[in-house]
């Protein structure tokens, strides 16, 4: 490791000027670490606050920590609702793609087309071209999918990072290790979940991770395409308890936290996957 | 055996043989199809919708109108000359991103990259934001900037300067957007820059410290040339990136006068104006235009950059 290596050959230096840096280290670190901290530190003690409380003193603590402003909230806004919903939407859209596109990045990946190369660079070429935000919603209003989950989930069946990723992942498996695998007379598709999946597992999970935080997180999708209240995810859903109660902070602070702290705690749990989604071939040049 | 421009070629052996064989094309096909029909198709037709009158109404004829919306959009009126000021906001928007979100990014890596106590515990806080996705980044920021009493007013306050913040004059407006824009995405530059130092060899630090270089020579001649793959996906992905960002403009400002940048005109043109009130009674070829404009504008941009960059690597890695 650079970074233990660093840190030992720095211990053989003078104490004094280890001391010094160590020192500025933690106080540079600590002064960004408030830009960090501070909001989420505001939304916790806002969101056990009075409104009253709230409107005298925003920045202080609150008197007493109920549950008054959660429970408000909860009771307030559809919010199990649009759990349900981006669950629903992120579970099926997600499987979804990733079930697609590994049979998509196999062939291409072990060269079974002539011009697989070419259909990867199709999928790199994605990354860079225009929105498709119009005629995709022309699409999907004339397909009579508008405002429904169907036509929701269709925008999220396609990632070309996600294909590059696993394309990446499948051409460093040997071949030799694929074919002694594939047990004679072996049936392709058998021969993908049998083997290939479980092969391949690291780079699903990436891909699964990175793909699902995306339509979690989405915002500006179900604004565009659902307008009914029962169909929205949780972050169309947040905004429009804000556009209501936007005043009232307590409640809008207590709902935010309410909805964020299970995704802080499923990232601390999957951290590596994550990071390693979003530097994926990143350093290659 | 030629099937169209697609030939299986080899080792369909190993599955079956006769249809069975052409197993691997049956199922590469779903998820292929679906990236043509959702993601190529649309972005292609962008282009054609913009010499459209599209309105988004279902039923409602599209008549082929040539030019008149690029003309609209960049001659026409007071209205081309907000589109104009929108342009040239979007580029300072994303020279201010970009440029800091870099430098900051790049000095959080190296600060992190040194095996000290509390390494991991910074890491994850610096990219905690990265996850949260914009509905929940905005609406902690907006409950951050309260212009009454606020943390961030009374700081300000401190030092006895009083703003709005957030609902002050547009410029003033604009930089706090580009502050928590950096603050919700600093973390991606941050873990590219860590992932790209991981592959310098720590011998060459070793060598090097024997020869008696000290901390910047160190950075200057080893890390910062070897980091240059790392440092041009980031260079490029933040120019990208903020071109086309403005979904935090939507949670935390609003279509404010004064304010836009292009990707929120083209959303607000083409789906309304506000999130609360989406009808699809507007105008989608007008939008298209706006969104073929804001895509040339990334293009420019990122060939230049990508140009830059090109001749950086050359000259640092031969």
């Amino acid at each position: 490791m650079t970074a233990v290596d660093a840190a030992r050959s720095d211990a053989r230096r003078p104490k004094r000027r280890v001391k010094a840096g160590t020192i500025a280290w933690y106080v540079i670190l600590l002064a960004f670490s408030v830009v960090y901290i501070g909001p989420l530190l505001m939304l916790v003690t806002t969101s056990f606050k009075t409104l009253g409380e709230f409107f005298k003193d925003p920045t202080g603590l609150p008197e007493n920590f109920g549950l008054t402003n959660f429970t408000y909230a909860w009771e307030k806004a559809n919010f199990a609702q649009y759990l349900l919903n981006s669950t629903l939407y992120t579970v099926v859209a997600t499987a979804i793609f990733v079930v697609t596109s590994v049979f998509v990045a196999f062939p291409i990946a072990r060269g079974y087309f002539k011009g697989g190369q070419f259909l990867l660079t199709l999928y790199l070429i994605a990354l860079f071209l225009p929105p498709a935000l119009i005629p995709q919603f022309q699409l999907i209003l004339n397909l009579g999918l508008f405002n429904s989950r169907t036509g929701y989930i269709l925008l999220f069946l396609v990632n070309p990072i996600g294909i590059i990723i696993l394309v990446n992942y499948m051409k460093s498996i040997p071949q030799e290790l694929v074919e002694a695998a594939a047990v004679d007379g072996c049936g392709y598709y058998r021969f993908m979940f049998k083997i290939v999946f479980p092969m391949i597992r690291p780079a699903i999970a990436t891909v699964t991770v990175l793909h699902a935080i995306g339509i979690w997180n989405e915002l500006i999708l179900p604004t565009i395409y659902l307008t009914n209240d029962n169909l929205y995810p949780v972050t169309r859903g947040l905004i429009a308890f804000e556009g209501l109660y936007g005043s009232n902070w307590p409640a809008l602070a207590a709902a935010v936290l309410m909805l964020m702290t299970p995704m802080l705690l499923l990232f601390l749990y999957l951290q590596r996957y994550i990071i390693s989604g979003l530097t994926a071939g990143a350093v290659k040049g | 055996m030629k099937t169209g421009p697609i030939v299986i070629v080899k080792r369909n052996y190993l599955f079956a043989r006769g249809w069975k064989s052409a197993a691997p094309i049956f199922l590469f096909l779903p998820g292929f199809l679906a990236y043509l029909l959702i993601a190529v198709g649309p972005s292609l037709a962008t282009a054609v919708y913009s010499f459209t009158d599209a309105t988004g109404i279902r039923g409602i004829a599209i008549n082929w109108i040539g030019f008149d919306n690029y003309h609209e959009f960049l001659l026409r009126g007071a209205k081309s000359r907000d589109n104009i000021a929108a342009l040239k906001r979007t580029v300072t928007f994303s020279f201010f991103v970009t440029i800091i979100q870099f430098g900051l990014g790049l000095l959080f890596a190296v600060l992190l990259n040194q095996g000290r106590k509390g390494t991991m515990l910074f890491r994850t806080l610096f990219f905690m934001p990265v996850i949260l996705g914009v509905a929940i980044q905005g609406l902690i920021w907006k409950l951050f900037l309260l212009p009454r009493g606020g943390p961030v007013a009374q700081a300000l306050d401190l030092v006895g300067t009083s703003s709005e913040l957030l609902g002050g004059p547009p410029r003033s407006a604009l930089a706090w957007v580009i502050v928590v824009q950096i603050w919700s995405n600093v973390g991606i530059t941050m873990v590219i820059f860590l992932a790209g130092m991981q592959t310098i060899p720590p011998s060459l630090y070793e060598a090097a410290r024997i020869d008696g270089a000290n901390g910047w020579q160190l950075f200057r001649n080893i890390t910062w040339p070897l980091l240059t793959p790392a440092a041009n996906t980031n260079f490029l992905l933040n120019i990208v990136g903020s071109l086309q960002a403005w979904q935090l403009f939507l949670v935390l400002i609003g279509y404010r006068p004064g304010t836009q940048v292009l990707g929120y005109l083209v959303f607000a043109e083409g789906f309304g104006q506000t999130s609360g009130s989406v009808t699809s009674a507007f105008r989608q070829g007008y939008a298209a235009a706006a969104s073929v404009a804001l895509f040339m504008l990334v293009l420019i941009v990122a060939l230049a950059a990508n140009f830059l960059v090109t001749h950086r690597e050359k000259k640092y890695l031969g």
